[in-house]
């Protein structure tokens, strides 16, 4: 054997030990991911909404200050998205208490 | 170390498949233990392709020729600086650098995402495993880099005189780093289908790979011209060529899926056609790649091995398979609940942008396939000249260059007439200016002089519109935050790298559309035949060919350099030396063209070729506003660097988002 195929070898076994050690030694019980909670991807979902809605609102207003909307629209607009914010609030608020409450069980 | 560079390849293709198994079934079972096995496989993965790479490397550093490729594409007397690049001069190395690119990417991506999106990231694992997996089993079944010749030769044949310029050393890794850096979006959004976690998370993921990685594309396509331009040797700079148009055509679905994700991230909409857009470019990249490297196309960018198409052919069929199989089984998680709020806004400003670019695209595709189609149907290949290309894609492009003005104008959801025709008004105007301004200078004889007249209507047009957006902005910002005016204007940017990184782009986009426009009709030509003394006059300069000397630069190559004066007025303004150097072993010499370049206009010189009574044919090309295109390259990467700058408030968001979420679920998961 020589020097080469021994640092074949060599590296071969370093391979094997670090991805088969994970395997068998002793491993945390926790699994990779929680199951999907749909409550808890909705909630995600919304709070990702939320900011959107309130960075339009922003882009709205910085709109308007430019000069691209009419007063009426600006307005319409405002509400528009006032209210879907509002919506968003309220059903997040509603998911909050509901999984309060479940944690809490 | 070849021997340990061939069995790096190997355990790298072993420990990719392992990867993609182990991937699977920790994601599939949900089991810690298996994921903690695969998250070892990037580093593994990597470091095996960083030593076949080293060994290749060392192989053509060290004038190993008893290695096919080394011999195959380097000597003994090329520099130091080729040597490298020759590493992906050829096919087999192009490729071993293809795969050692993606294989630090999602190296990259796996450190990005260790402790996060533990449910998407395990599959955007498996895509981008498996397709490294496919390129290692390229390597090491049928592009072997480290095939051995039984009697190594005493000298190598060479590097191809052509690869050797410095923009071929820059621009293959850029448009690979492009090419290779839309795996990630690609890997993410297949992900995201695979797990049906589909709202906008994967788009946040991946905005600043799908940003960084456009910007390569371009810049790589930019460089590309850049080469042409120098080392071909025919004045210009971009031709249509099929490997040209197998890089551009990635680079216009890339710039589609950037300006449609907005809306996506903004009203939750588009999902479909985004997800389309990130898979299409992806798709785009490895046409490109078969283009390259099948053989079916001439160009002078093909590889001369080119044997490979079958094979990306065969993936890229798997690709669309799997694709548009998964899209049509998750269409009813794909609808949007939104809808526009009206036909008037920047929304359906971007979608027409859409179309446009795509229209490009389609265009482009087909005159880049059609040689093909037709000798598969008729058994005559025809070709397709840039007439095809420049009758389609001017007024396309025309009008997209249009649209870059018009959409920053329109408001998001809904813009109003009134207030539109208010905010035309300047833009218009200084466009109008500029069409009577240039009437009486630029010439309109042709339908070429006709569109670069319209293009320079419209650059003003739109630099007037983006100039107004920062001063707005800025004088907005100014009254609601009591700033000065630079501090205002400095803010305004930071806080909205985005929109205004964005901006920066276009004005670069711009800057390209103007050169283009300035070096395609406006141009002038010559070729001449002279004696020593003789001289030919272009535009407002006169050429006179000086002299005529000899260089022995090495054993392999000798420079033959033609001095040519440039007079302006009388005056000397520059001593031009164009050169034919001759290579042994190489049956056709190559052009060094001597450039002067400056903002008006680059004064180009070919040296054609010489006889012993020392005359020589010496083309002199006056090309106009060339380097407007190059600038408009540095104009985007700043823009992009902008853009790409990481957004601490966006940050703060994020992990603000996370601790609501723990507060109320437990764990948080993103």
């Amino acid at each position: 054997m020589n020097l080469v195929h021994l640092v074949e070898l060599l590296l071969l076994v370093t391979i094997l030990i670090v991805i088969g050690l994970p395997l068998f030694g002793k491993l945390p019980r926790n699994i990779l991911f929680a199951p999907v909670d749909p409550a808890n991807e909705e909630f995600k979902h919304l709070l990702v909404r939320k900011e959107e809605v309130l960075l339009a609102i922003k882009d709205l207003e910085f709109d308007w200050k430019t000069d691209k909307v009419s007063a009426n629209d600006y307005s319409e607009m405002k509400g528009k998205l006032e209210g879907e914010a509002m919506k968003l609030l309220e059903r997040l608020d509603q998911l909050e208490k509901e999984g309060k409450k479940r944690k809490k069980n | 170390m070849n021997e340990i560079g061939e069995f790096a390849l190997m355990i790298a293709l072993a420990t990719s498949l392992y990867g993609c198994v182990t991937y699977v079934m920790a994601a599939r079972g949900n089991r810690v233990d298996l994921y903690l096995s695969a998250e070892k496989i990037p580093f593994i993965l990597s470091a095996c392709v960083i030593v076949a790479s080293a060994a290749l490397l060392r192989g053509l550093l060290m004038d190993d020729f008893s290695l096919q490729y080394v011999w195959a594409y380097s000597n003994r007397d090329l520099d130091t600086f080729y040597k490298i690049s020759s590493f992906w001069g050829g096919q087999k190395g192009s490729l071993l650098f293809w795969t050692l690119l993606l294989t630090c990417y999602t190296l990259v991506v796996h450190i990005q995402n260790r402790k996060r999106n533990a449910m998407v990231v395990p599959y955007a694992m498996v895509v981008l495993m498996a397709i490294t997996t496919f390129f290692l089993v390229l390597l090491n079944f049928s592009t072997n880099p480290f095939e051995v010749i039984p009697v190594p030769p005493e000298d190598g044949r060479g590097l191809n005189p052509l690869l050797q310029n410095y923009w071929m050393v820059i621009h293959p890794p850029t448009l690979y780093l492009g090419y290779v850096g839309f795996t990630v979006p690609f890997a993410f959004a297949m992900a995201a289908l695979i797990c049906k976690n589909l709202d906008d998370s994967w788009i946040r993921l991946t905005r600043k790979w799908t940003l960084v990685s456009w910007f390569f594309l371009c810049m790589g396509n930019l460089f590309g011209a850049q080469w042409a331009y120098l080392e071909l040797g025919w004045g210009g700079y971009w031709a249509w060529d099929p490997v040209e148009n197998a890089a551009f055509m990635p680079l216009l679905v890339a710039t589609a899926y950037l300006h449609s994700v907005m809306i996506q991230e903004k009203k939750d909409m588009m999902k479909v056609w985004n997800m389309s857009l990130v898979l299409l470019t992806f798709v785009m990249t490895i046409f490109g790649t078969f283009i390259t490297r099948s053989g079916l196309i001439q160009s002078v960018h093909t590889f001369d091995e080119a044997t490979l198409g079958y094979y990306f052919l065969a993936f890229l069929g798997v690709i669309i398979a799997i694709c548009v199989g998964l899209i049509l089984s998750r269409l009813p998680l794909l609808k949007s609940k939104n809808e526009l709020d009206s036909f008037l806004s920047r929304e359906s400003s971007f979608l027409f942008n859409n179309l446009l670019l795509l229209g490009i695209c389609f265009a482009t595709f087909w005159g880049t396939i059609f040689p093909i189609i037709s000798e598969a149907v008729r058994g005559v290949k025809i070709t397709v000249g840039p007439p095809f290309y420049n009758q389609v894609n001017v007024p396309i492009g025309l009008a997209l260059l249009a649209l870059i003005g018009i959409g920053p104008i329109i408001a998001w959801r809904k813009a109003t007439w009134s207030n539109l025709k208010k905010n035309f008004l300047k833009p218009l105007l200084a466009g109008l200016l500029a069409a009577g301004a240039l009437f009486p200078f630029l010439p309109l004889g042709n339908r070429s002089e006709i569109y670069s007249y319209i293009t320079f209507v419209l650059c003003v047009f739109v630099m007037t519109t983006i100039l107004i957006e920062f001063f707005k902005g800025t004088v907005a910002r100014k009254s609601l935050h009591d700033e000065k005016l630079i501090e205002a204007l400095g803010s305004l940017v930071w806080r909205s790298k985005s929109r205004y990184g964005g901006y920066i782009v276009h004005i670069g986009v711009v800057l390209i559309f103007a050169g283009i426009a300035g070096s395609q009709s406006y141009g002038a030509h010559t070729e001449k035949r002279m004696k020593i003394g003789e001289s030919v006059v272009v535009k407002d300069f006169t050429f006179t060919y000086e002299r005529l000397g000899f260089i022995e630069e090495n054993a392999t190559k000798t420079r033959a350099i033609a001095q040519v004066g440039v007079y302006k007025d009388g005056k000397r303004v520059w001593t031009g030396q164009p050169e034919k150097e001759f290579y042994k072993g190489q049956n056709q010499p190559v052009s060094e063209v001597d450039v002067l370049s400056t903002w008006q206009q680059d004064l180009y010189l070919i040296l054609a070729d010489f006889t012993e009574d020392e005359s020589a044919t010496i083309k002199v090309y006056v090309n106009p506003m060339v380097s407007w295109i190059w600038m408009g390259g540095w104009v985007i990467a700043f823009g992009t660097l902008v853009s790409v700058w990481p957004d601490r408030l966006e940050q703060r968001r994020r992990l603000e988002r996370m601790k609501i979420q723990s507060a109320v679920f437990s764990p948080a998961q993103e």
